[in-house]
C-alpha cells in the first residue's frame, strides 16, 4: 500500500472520529449550561468546551466571549476552524475521495451523504434544543454509520488496520482531553464532594464518553471522582478509555508489523504505553497527580502518532 | 523476537482422583522487555478457571474439579514478542519495597558454605552491586554441574549447593541465597527460555532470579546459562523462590499413583526486521 493511501485513510478515521467527538462536547456542555447555576457552579461551560476541543487559542482570536451561540457556531460550522465540525466533515470527504477505492462502496456512502445533508443545517438555526440536538445526532450517527460500515464491510488488511490507528489514536487523545480539562473535578475537595454540583460534573464526564451505565454495570456504586478516572483511564472493558484504545492500537500495529515482516519505534512505544496503562493503579495515580499523568499521556499519545506518520505515513 | 511457547502438563492417576484443587501462574504480564500477542490457557476438565492476581502481581487461576478424574491436562499456548533490555526489568508491576526481598525462606537459606562463597566472591568483586552480581553470575555455573537427576522441586539451594549439580531452578535459589546475604534484594523468576541451540522440545520451563541494583532498578541474572535475560527469556511470575512463583501447585484427594508428565515447546514464531 502506498503511503499516501495509508496516510489518507488514517485521517480520514481520525476526522471521522474528532467530528462525533465535537458533537459530544457540545452535548455535554449544552446539558451543563441548562441547569440552574446552584447545580452548576459558575464555571462557563462554554469556555470549557472550547479548551476541551483544543482550540481556545484560535477561538479567542475570532471572538472575544465563549456564549451558546458563539461557540456551536465555532465547533460546528466554522471554516476558519480546521477542527469544526463541518472541515472535518470537508477533510474526511476529500481524503475519502482521494482514497475511494480502498474504500467500500458503505463507507463512502456513508462520508459523502453526509457532507451533502450537512449543508442543510446552519448555526442560525440551532438556536432550538431540539433542533440542536437531531443535529448532534446526525452528527453521531455519521460516525457509527463510518465505523461500523469499515467494521463490516473493509478488508482486514493493512488498509483497515491504518483507518483503525486513526480512530482510537484520535479516541484516546479525545478521552484524554475530557479528563485534562475536567481533571479539578475529579480531585478530591473536602468541601465539596458528593455535593450536588459533583455529581452533575462527573455524570457530564461520563455521558460525553457514553459512560454512565457502564459506570453502574461496573462499579455498582453512586459516583466517585478516582473511580470516574478509573473507568476512563485503566479499564479495558469501557471502549472510549485509554487502556481500551490502546490495547486496540498494540493489536493493530502487531498486524501491520506480522504483515509486513518488520516493526519498528512504533510498535515499541504502543507497547511501552499499553504496559504503563496495564501496570498502573489508579490510587498510585492520583498520588503522582492525574494532572501531570493525563497531559503526559497525551504528549505520549501524540509522539505514537508521530512515529506511526514517520514510520508508515509518509 | 517472536516467541511461540506451547506448554502441556499431564497427570495420570493409577487409582482416579476424587477431587484436584489447583493454583496456576501460566499467565505473562507485559512488561518493557516482553509483549503478550496472544494467550490460552485450558484445561481440559469441567470447572471454572477463576483468574486472580497474587500479592506479588503475577496472574493466577485457580480451579477445583471434582472426579473421578482419571487424568487431567492443563494447556498453554502463546505468542510473546520480547526485546533485549540487557536484562533490565521496567515496568513490571512492584506490589513491595525492595527491602522485602531480603527475607530469607525454607529454600533459599544461606548456610556457612554459600555465605563463604559469597564473601569470596565479593572480596573478588570489589564494592559495586553490579559487579558483585556479575561475579556470582559468572562463577556459579563453573563449580557447578548442569544435571537434573539428583535434585527435585523442593531441594533447597543448602542442598545443591553441597551436590555441587542440579537444575535451573537450583541455580537461581543459590544465586538469591547468596545475593540475599550480602544485602542485595533477590527474587526468584520463573518463566520459558528459547534455546539459542535450536533445540524446541524442552522437559520443563526455565528459571532465573532477579537482583535489586539501586539507580537502575531490577536486574535480571540467569545462572544457569551464565548470562542476564534478553530476547530468549519469557518472564512468567517472580516471588521469593520456587514456591511463590511454580507454574502449577495444588492438591488433590484420592488419586493415588499420580504420574505427570511435562511437555514444553519454545520456537521463534516469525522472523522480524527490527527497524530503529
Amino acid at each position: 500500500m502506498l503511503s499516501r493511501t495509508a496516510d489518507n485513510l488514517f485521517w480520514l478515521a481520525r476526522y471521522v472520529e474528532r467530528a462525533e467527538y465535537l458533537a459530544r462536547i457540545i452535548e455535554a456542555s449544552t446539558r451543563l449550561a441548562n441547569l440552574p447555576s446552584a447545580y452548576a457552579g459558575t464555571s462557563n461551560e462554554w469556555e470549557s468546551a472550547v479548551a476541551t476541543a483544543g482550540c481556545a487559542n484560535l477561538f479567542f482570536q475570532a471572538h472575544e466571549k465563549a456564549t451558546r451561540e458563539t461557540v456551536i457556531d465555532f465547533l460546528a460550522f466554522s471554516p476558519d476552524n480546521p477542527s469544526s465540525i463541518r472541515s472535518c466533515f470537508e477533510t474526511a470527504r476529500t481524503n475519502a475521495r482521494s482514497v475511494r477505492t480502498a474504500l467500500t462502496g458503505e463507507m463512502w456512502d456513508a462520508i459523502n451523504s453526509a457532507w451533502l445533508e450537512l449543508s442543510k443545517y446552519r448555526a442560525s438555526g440551532l438556536n432550538q434544543d431540539e433542533h440542536l440536538t437531531s443535529f448532534l445526532s446526525f452528527v453521531k450517527e455519521t460516525g457509527l454509520r463510518f465505523d461500523g460500515s469499515a467494521y463490516r464491510t473493509m478488508l482486514r488488511s493493512d488498509g483497515y488496520w491504518f483507518s483503525r490507528l486513526g480512530v482510537m489514536i484520535e479516541r484516546a487523545d479525545n478521552t484524554a482531553r475530557i479528563l485534562d480539562v475536567k481533571y479539578h473535578v475529579l480531585l478530591p475537595d473536602a468541601e465539596h464532594v458528593g455535593g450536588s454540583l459533583d455529581y452533575f460534573q462527573w455524570s457530564a464526564i461520563l455521558r460525553a464518553v457514553s459512560a454512565l451505565t457502564a459506570y453502574h454495570w461496573v462499579y455498582k456504586e453512586s459516583l466517585k471522582p478516582w473511580l470516574v478516572a478509573d473507568l476512563l483511564i485503566l479499564n479495558d472493558q469501557m471502549p472510549r478509555s485509554l487502556a481500551a484504545c490502546y490495547e486496540s492500537i498494540v493489536r493493530n500495529l502487531d498486524s501491520l508489523s506480522l504483515a509486513y515482516g518488520r516493526q519498528g519505534p512504533a510498535q515499541r512505544s504502543a507497547r511501552a504505553i499499553r504496559t504503563r496503562l496495564e501496570n498502573a493503579r489508579i490510587d498510585d495515580i492520583f498520588q503522582s497527580g492525574l494532572h501531570e499523568f493525563v497531559s503526559d499521556f497525551i504528549g505520549e499519545n501524540n509522539r505514537l502518532g508521530a512515529a506511526i506518520t514517520q514510520q508508515y505515513l509518509t | 523476537m517472536r516467541i511461540r511457547i506451547a506448554h502441556e502438563t499431564l497427570y495420570t492417576y493409577a487409582v482416579p482422583a476424587n477431587a484436584v484443587i489447583q493454583t496456576l501462574r501460566l499467565t505473562p504480564r507485559n512488561f518493557s522487555g516482553q509483549h503478550v500477542a496472544n494467550w490460552r490457557l485450558d484445561v481440559d476438565q469441567d470447572c471454572r478457571l477463576d483468574a486472580h492476581e497474587d500479592a506479588f502481581g503475577n496472574i493466577t487461576h485457580t480451579f477445583s474439579a471434582s472426579g473421578p478424574i482419571q487424568s487431567m491436562t492443563i494447556r498453554v499456548d502463546g505468542l510473546i514478542e520480547t526485546s533485549d533490555t540487557a536484562g533490565v526489568v521496567r515496568g513490571a508491576i512492584e506490589r513491595f519495597p525492595p527491602g522485602l526481598y531480603l527475607r530469607e525462606t525454607d529454600l533459599t537459606k544461606a548456610d556457612a558454605e554459600i555465605r563463604a562463597y559469597a564473601e569470596a566472591r565479593r572480596a573478588k568483586a570489589g564494592n559495586g552491586t553490579l559487579s558483585i552480581l556479575h561475579a556470582l553470575l559468572d562463577d556459579l555455573p563453573a563449580g557447578m554441574a548442569y544435571d537434573k537427576d539428583p535434585t527435585h522441586a523442593s531441594t533447597t539451594a543448602t542442598e545443591a549447593f553441597a551436590l555441587k549439580s542440579g537444575v535451573c531452578q537450583d541455580f537461581a535459589h543459590i544465586f538469591i541465597a547468596a545475593a540475599r546475604h550480602l544485602g542485595i534484594p533477590a527474587r526468584y523468576v520463573g518463566g520459558y527460555f528459547l534455546h539459542a541451540d535450536g533445540t524446541i522440545d524442552q522437559e520443563a520451563g526455565h528459571a532465573w532470579a532477579e537482583a535489586y541494583v539501586e539507580d537502575l532498578g531490577w536486574v535480571g541474572f540467569d545462572p544457569a546459562n551464565a548470562i542476564c535475560p534478553a530476547e530468549q527469556h519469557i518472564r512468567i511470575a517472580c516471588g521469593l523462590d520456587y514456591l511463590n512463583a511454580a507454574p502449577v501447585r495444588g492438591s488433590r484427594h484420592g488419586g493415588d499413583g499420580e504420574f505427570l508428565t511435562v511437555k514444553v515447546r519454545v520456537d521463534q514464531a516469525a522472523r522480524q526486521v527490527q527497524v530503529q
